[in-house]
């Protein structure tokens, strides 16, 4: 039992990912192939603060959302500039030089051996021990996300989002301030990714450099393509499909050395099969131009 | 110290340039970035230890069935996933996923093939390398070095001049106009599928003569090439040469005075640079800034 809400835990914190990436790719048409640095990035705030000076999770939380918007707003200047192909390219190149700060700078962040002993969050004084009362918090986190972001993609700063998506210059020619937006939605997004990285540090309670690799953001964005460009139900059913079909590879008994390798075949085999058949995803709107 | 980290930059450099050529080539005739050309430079690698190691043949024979079938391999890439995009007139992004999709699962059914610990081509005992100018130099390095140079300089001839070559610049720069004077695209893209998959599987057999061989040995190397291919100006062949070797000495001259564990963040940060100071790269090819 505990494995099950162990899996759905995890999903959760996907599901947090993938809308915060849905909102620049899907929502705003931006093609950012670094959302793996903002968790990592989240994750990384909140787990230092607490073990170096022993501050409560939720305000690692808070910090890890800032840290992670501000580095948002860095990543966001290539989107002002680049457009298809090689923002993707700039936004991954991005990506990897947070991954390579986090595994060289090992006087911080211990490099590759990783940060052990990270402390689990506590509710009014009391620890969220029980896999189950995490499920509720990270749950929390969830409808906190989708009324956000959903609040944002319907709102009038949405449909600018969606203008920007549809005919970037057309917008600009409206009197919109299109750079403004773009750097808007990066922080946003990554502050939600930085989120996400929290509620995973303070629950698995270890963190190294290979769980924000660029096979991460690959991963997120995948989820974001399957689920659908531009719909955040999408998303949730993205993440959670392609978080659970994994794990039932070892329901079917198979050593671990086979089931990494096949299920990231699988992803690899499902990101071509969209492409061709259906790049819009099951739910999506919008295909990438 | 300086000469040894110059002679090192050299010799990664000759590796980035294959990659960045074959890289370019395909990218001249198809517009987008072929990232599971990485792939394919594992698999020349894995084809040629599984030839001379596993199988038993005779190293030069091995290592040219290699070559081939990485070509193959390339086309038949193209033929299986790329084509049915073309005819959609899908977008540059969508090759793109694409291109990570397939890269990720050859990358992976190799790791399930040959599992993911390294594995060596060498055999017999280490030979210290010759001192030239105060740095050692191993006959492999020479070898990829001298290889390096024989292939670019090959491919630069064969593009210039052969009538396969002219046609591979003519669907480059206008495959409509192209196809009106008889050209067929679709045979040009095939061919320069096949060579820059070549190119590709020769830097792969080249690497692992001189380290090892593991399952994710193409990442950085796409890595590498797409951005020596960038800093030479993309497309342009003489362009990614030099791209590869600029990066490569960058690379290595940059880890002279911090670790040699930033070299990744120093290659990124150039790209990065790049794109937005110069996309059209060093030799700025004006067509490129367009498109920005």
């Amino acid at each position: 039992m505990d494995y099950v809400l162990h899996i759905m835990v995890i999903a959760s914190i996907y599901v947090i990912l993938a809308m915060s990436l849905n909102l620049i790719v899907g929502f705003t048409g931006l093609p950012a192939l670094g959302h793996a640095a903002f968790y990592g990035i989240g994750a990384y705030t909140s787990a230092l603060l607490a073990l170096n000076f022993g501050a409560s999770p939720w305000i690692g939380l808070i910090a890890g959302a800032i840290t992670a918007g501000l580095l948002g707003f860095v990543i966001s200047f290539p989107a002002l500039r680049l457009k298809g192909d090689y923002l993707a390219l700039a936004t991954l190149g991005a990506g990897v030089i947070v991954y390579s700060i986090a595994k060289n700078w090992v006087a911080v962040t211990r490099g590759p051996m990783g940060l052990p002993g990270i402390p689990g969050f506590t509710f009014l004084g009391y620890p969220l021990d029980g896999v189950w009362a995490y499920l509720i918090l990270v749950l929390a986190f969830v409808g906190l996300t989708t009324f956000v972001i959903g609040r944002i993609v319907n709102s009038p700063f949405g449909r600018i989002l969606k203008a920007i998506r549809e005919d970037e210059i057309g917008t600009q020619a409206m009197g919109r301030d299109v750079n403004y937006y773009k750097v808007m939605v990066f922080m946003i997004g990554a502050a939600f990714a930085g989120v996400a990285g929290s509620l995973y540090a303070h629950y698995i309670t270890f963190i190294d450099p290979s769980s924000f690799t660029l096979m991460e953001s690959i991963t997120i964005l995948l989820m974001v393509v399957f689920g659908g460009l531009g719909s955040l139900r999408g998303s949730m059913v993205g993440a959670v499909i392609l978080v659970v079909l994994p794990e039932l590879l070892r329901f079917l008994g198979m050593p671990s050395s086979i089931a990494a390798p096949l299920r990231q075949m699988i992803y690899g085999l499902l990101l071509v099969l969209l492409m061709i058949k259906r790049p819009q995803g099951l739910m999506g709107h919008y295909r990438f131009k | 110290m300086v000469q040894q980290l110059v002679a090192n930059g050299i010799i990664a450099g000759s590796i980035y340039a294959l990659i960045a050529l074959g890289f370019a080539l395909i990218y001249r005739t198809v517009k987008f970035f072929h990232f599971a050309h990485g792939v394919v430079y594992t698999v020349g690698a894995y084809l040629a230890y599984t030839f001379t190691i596993t199988v038993g043949i005779d190293p030069l024979v091995s290592f040219f069935l290699a070559v081939i079938l990485a070509g193959v391999m390339g086309l038949g890439i193209d033929r299986l996933v790329y084509y049915p995009l073309r005819r959609q007139k899908a977008s540059d992004l969508i090759f793109l996923l694409a291109s990570f999709g397939i890269f990720i699962f050859i990358q992976n059914l190799i790791q399930l093939l040959y599992g993911a610990q390294i594995l060596t081509l060498r055999r017999g005992p280490i030979v210290e390398g010759h001192h030239v100018l105060g740095t050692i130099i191993t006959n492999t390095q020479i070898l990829i070095l001298v290889t390096s140079i024989l292939l670019s300089v090959a491919l630069w001839l064969y593009v210039k001049h052969s009538k396969l070559g002219k046609s591979i610049r003519a669907v480059s720069d206008d495959p409509v106009a192209a196809s009106i004077v008889g050209i067929n695209p679709e045979r040009v893209i095939g061919l320069s599928f096949f060579i820059g998959s070549m190119l590709a599987g020769a830097a792969g057999i080249l690497i692992s003569l001189e380290t090892n061989l593991e399952p994710t040995m193409g990442f950085t190397a796409i890595l590498k090439g797409i951005i020596a291919a960038i800093i030479g100006g993309i497309g342009s062949i003489p362009g990614a040469v030099f791209g590869g070797y600029f990066l490569g000495m960058a690379e290595n001259l940059g880890i002279w005075k911090i670790q040699a564990g930033w070299k990744d963040a120093i290659a990124f940060g150039i790209l990065i640079l790049f794109l937005l100071v110069r996309p059209g790269g060093i030799m700025g090819i004006p067509t490129e800034r367009e498109r920005l």
